[in-house]
């Protein structure tokens, strides 16, 4: 009785890295395996993927988040943009800061007296918050050079690393680190602050190359 | 003051390696992503510590330890800030100077040393049992407003660097020739 109640806690526990791991498998499908050929095609284009045809319907939606308000005060006072900008810089440095106090304690790295969850909590409000900024700055950029960036391959790169992110930290990170570090493996603990680094500085580094690309 | 200035930035640009660096677009843009990037780290860690000080985050932790164990990690992410924010100025010398954005910058990058220096003194010299408690005594928290306001004025100042709204080969009013350094007759870059 008690080894079924105990399998069943494990499945459940880990039923939200399940359906992440499935999402990203289910994204890798959509991007690379090919579902209907191109008509009248000729030379090697002649398989679409999903991603491919999604990518050329988003086209009118990304028109059309230039016309929004967002879209024409972007577009027309360049102040504007800059000082948006200014603060979605401001709201990454606080989403990083936030990110690295409570990985260096899941790696051990600093604040070893106190207890984690202290931390990791009280780092994950201030993570929350700057996440909300950045969104909704970095949403109001998007809208101002929305036809340019949807040609940049780096923008989408951008949004599947930030996607990434978002799943990881409300479907994995969290999830498991609510179980109490002595739950988990040290390995585990370490794999998760070292994902959880490398997704973030990923979002920012694809982020600030949006510029160069779109220059 | 502003041909000093100027013909010291012009001698700079002369330097094969500032070109160097200004016309290469791997190196330029991996200068200028670290300098942004590092913001992570450097600025990361200065917010949680002026917001644990105003009472807004991480209430639950004694002030000064947050302060001091935090300490490290920023002034790690300030080097690299500061290598890559000479790296950057070297490759465009003459703009840089005649930027009325990287002069604000510079004056609130000066304050805000100054405001540094005058709160860690205060947070040394606190005396009683503030450490524990959710907001720290009014100097301090005053001093950590401060550095809020001038790193958040010091990052949009870096931001506008890059727009040329007040550039020297615009006509601009007497006020703004003089603020961002024009020299009559200059060279324009």
């Amino acid at each position: 009785m008690s080894t079924i109640a105990a399998s069943t806690f494990s499945i459940g526990s880990y039923r939200r890295t399940i359906i992440v791991v499935l999402l990203v498998l289910g994204t890798l499908l959509f991007s690379v395996v090919p579902v209907w050929p191109v008509e009248e095609c000729v030379g090697d284009d002649c398989l679409v993927t999903l991603r491919r045809h999604v990518w050329v319907g988003l086209y009118d939606f990304f028109l059309w988040m230039e016309t929004t308000w967002f879209g024409v005060i972007g577009k027309t006072w360049g102040a504007a943009f800059a000082l948006v900008e200014a603060f979605h810089l401001l709201a990454m440095a606080l989403l990083g800061g936030s990110v690295f106090v409570a990985d260096a304690r899941l790696l051990g790295m600093g604040f070893k007296d106190v207890p984690p969850q202290q931390i990791l909590d009280k780092a994950h409000k201030v993570f929350v918050w700057a996440l909300a900024v950045a969104l909704f700055t970095g949403i109001f950029m998007a809208c101002g050079v929305a036809g340019k960036i949807y040609f940049l391959p780096v923008f989408w790169y951008k949004m599947l690393a930030l996607t990434t992110g978002i799943l990881f930290v409300f479907f994995v990170k969290r999830p498991l680190l609510r179980q109490g570090l002595e739950n988990l493996s040290p390995l585990s603990v370490k794999l998760i602050a070292v994902s959880s680094i490398m997704v973030w500085v990923t979002v920012a580094a694809t982020g600030r190359w949006i510029g160069f690309a779109g220059s | 003051m502003n041909e000093l200035l100027y013909n010291f930035a012009l001698w700079l640009d002369t330097h094969d390696w500032s070109t160097r660096l200004h016309e290469s677009y791997y190196m330029y843009n991996w200068v200028e992503s670290t300098h942004v990037l590092t913001l992570m780290l450097c600025l990361g860690m200065l917010f949680i510590i002026d917001l644990r000080m105003v009472g807004v985050a991480f209430t639950n932790l004694p002030a000064s330890t947050l302060a001091r164990r935090l300490n490290l990690p920023m002034l790690i992410g300030f080097t690299i800030m500061f290598i890559t924010g000479i790296a950057l100025f070297y490759a465009v010398p003459v703009r840089n100077t005649q930027s009325i954005w990287f002069r604000i910058k510079m004056v609130l990058l000066v304050a805000a040393a100054v405001n540094a220096f005058l709160f860690h003194r205060n947070m040394v010299n606190a005396a009683g049992d503030w450490d524990a408690q959710a907001r720290a005594p009014a100097n301090l928290r005053l001093g950590a407003m401060l550095s809020l306001v001038f790193w958040g004025l010091i990052v949009i100042c870096g931001r506008l660097i890059a727009y040329d709204w007040f550039d020297c080969e615009y006509t601009q009013p007497g006020i703004m020739q003089t603020l961002s350094g024009c020299v009559p007759d200059q060279t324009i870059f």
